[in-house]
Formats: structure tokens, C-alpha cells, sequence
């Protein structure tokens, strides 16, 4: 799923639909490809109906993964395809319009969510690359957690675990496991480097490896 | 005569299992790399038994983080929305 030849993303700005205060532009994306596409009215409906509004289940999903709170991803996703409407030039015909969207989501997410809310900002990336580089390759390989265990996670134990990351390794889980995004295409939507993509994924595994394992210690299991 | 290793790079350094694993659990390995990856499994036990694990692991998220449904009425009103500006 790699988005179409030439790839290219459109730099677009957004501009809070809520917010009375002045104009807040975004400028994002790439800043040599600021080519705008023209679209008819006719047109940008198309586009909307056919290549935006079926990612609906997946943006829902991952505006609830991200907030937790289904009043809260409903407001995001709204947002999101309004914002995806007024900035539809920006959209380049062609290319991957779901790794579109989940890019306005999750800056919608940062800049008119996460400001409000008491979750604690960014997971200190430093620490993040230091803890990859010397990581130890047995602590991927000898996990305690074991297959057998996950046989019984029938329940929520999974979701749980992965609600209760920081939200930022909570995010490269759902765009890799659940979504199926590359690294180039990770790296697009957070806009962070394919190091630090590839990096916040592994220990992201290893949170959840961990969360995992509390709760199959609680189930009974005995480690080895 | 081992086959050289298609997940190396032109460094020339030879790629851990660690570095093979994350390719492979990432949906990063193309064809090549990956069957190259079953057949080291075959002779690395920790790689097939961390392979087993983390794709079982992948497996359940997929299967139990998916289930939030998008309440109906969201569709009808982002379009009453998008109607009303455009
Ligand atoms: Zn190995």
C-alpha cells in the first residue's frame, strides 16, 4: 500500500473550524510539493464520497484508540472530514488518501485535543532512541510472556493493554497492526523520521509484551 | 554455501535477528527477505519462538481493537455538514 508513483503529498493548511482565535496555519508536508490540485464541485463531492468517507470505520477507530472516548473520536473525526473537505486541493488525486486523512486526524488530535486534555505530552524521544540502541537482543527474543497465555486473553486483556500505552506508542501499533501502514507512510502521518518510526515500534511491542505478561501472571500463568 | 542474506545492506554488516525480526513484524520484509526468514527459523529456535509470539500477539490486536463501531448517525452528519459549507 504504498501511496501512488511520484508519491507525493501535497503540503495543506489547516485551519481551526472551531477556534475563534486568529487563523492558526499549519503548513505541512512537503514543502517542494505545494502544488495544489483543481478539483470541480462535482468533483471534490466524488472524492469525498468514494475516497475519504469509506475509511470511515478505520478513522473512527483510530480517533477512539487515541482519545479513548467515543463522544470525543466522533468530534475528531468530524473535524477531520471537514477539514478534508475545505483543504480537498490539497489532496492529491492519485495518491493515498487514507494516509491523508489519518494525518489530519492525528494533528487534529495534537492541536485541538491534546492541548485540552491532562494526558501528559510526548514520551521522551531521546530516551526512546537510547533505549533502542541499547537494547539488549535477548530481551526480544526471551519475553517471559508465552503463547499458551495469550490463549486466554479472550476478553479485554488486549485492548486494555494496548489503551494503557502512552498515546504514542499506542499510535505506531494501531498504524502498523491494525492499519497495515508502511514506515515511509507511518512516517508521513507523525511526522517524525523512519528511524524513530521503526524504533517507537520496538519498544512498543515490548510495553506491550510487558502489559501482556501482568496480566498473565494474574491469570495463574507460571512463568518459566 | 550459505546464501547471502537479502535482509543485509550494503554496509556489509551482517543483519541480527533482532533487525530480521522487526522487518518481518512490521510488514517491512519483501518476499525474498521473508522467506529467507522462515528458513532461518528453522534452524533459530529464540527467532520462530519470538515469531510465534509476537505474531499471535499482532493477531489479537487486530482481532480485538477493530470492534469500535462507528455510530450511525456520524455519517449523515459530517455530510449535512460538508453540505452546509460547501
Ligand atoms: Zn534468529
Amino acid at each position: 500500500m504504498k501511496s501512488g508513483p511520484g508519491g507525493a503529498w501535497a503540503s495543506f493548511a489547516i485551519i481551526k473550524s472551531s477556534d475563534p482565535s486568529p487563523i492558526l496555519l499549519l503548513f505541512l508536508g512537503f514543502m517542494e510539493e505545494t502544488q495544489r490540485e483543481k478539483y470541480t464541485e462535482k468533483e471534490k463531492i466524488s472524492v469525498f464520497n468514494n475516497e475519504f468517507l469509506p475509511h470511515i470505520n478505520s478513522m473512527y477507530n483510530f480517533g477512539y484508540r487515541l482519545t479513548l472516548d467515543e463522544d470525543d473520536a466522533k468530534d475528531l473525526v468530524q473535524d477531520t472530514y471537514l477539514k478534508s473537505y475545505r483543504f480537498i486541493e490539497s489532496f492529491q488525486k492519485g495518491t493515498n488518501a487514507k494516509a491523508w486523512l489519518f494525518r489530519i486526524l492525528k494533528n487534529s488530535f495534537i492541536n485541538d485535543y491534546r492541548k485540552k486534555s491532562k494526558e501528559p505530552n510526548k514520551v521522551d524521544y531521546q530516551e526512546v532512541e537510547s533505549y533502542y540502541n541499547s537494547d539488549d537482543v535477548d530481551r526480544q527474543i526471551t519475553t517471559d510472556l508465552r503463547v499458551e497465555s495469550l490463549q486466554d486473553m479472550i476478553g479485554d486483556e488486549i485492548s486494555n493493554a494496548l489503551n494503557s500505552l502512552d498515546v504514542d506508542f499506542r499510535t505506531v501499533i494501531i498504524l502498523c497492526d491494525l492499519e497495515g501502514f508502511k514506515y515511509d507512510e507511518m512516517a508521513k502521518i507523525l511526522d517524525i523520521p523512519i528511524g524513530t518510526v521503526r524504533s517507537r515500534l520496538h519498544r512498543a511491542r515490548n510495553l506491550l509484551k510487558d502489559k501482556l505478561s501482568v496480566y498473565a501472571k494474574k491469570m495463574g500463568y507460571k512463568n518459566p | 554455501m550459505s546464501r547471502p542474506n537479502p535482509f543485509n545492506d550494503s554496509s556489509g554488516k551482517e543483519t541480527t535477528c533482532l533487525e530480521m525480526l522487526q522487518a518481518i513484524l512490521d510488514g517491512d520484509a519483501t518476499e525474498e527477505q521473508q522467506q529467507y526468514f522462515r528458513e532461518h527459523m528453522d534452524k533459530c529456535k529464540p527467532c520462530y519462538k519470538s515469531h510465534e509470539l509476537n505474531m499471535q500477539i499482532k493477531q489479537l490486536v487486530k482481532s480485538k481493537c477493530c470492534g469500535s463501531h462507528v455510530p450511525p448517525d456520524l455519517v449523515e452528519k459530517i455530510k449535512s455538514q460538508f453540505n452546509s459549507i460547501s
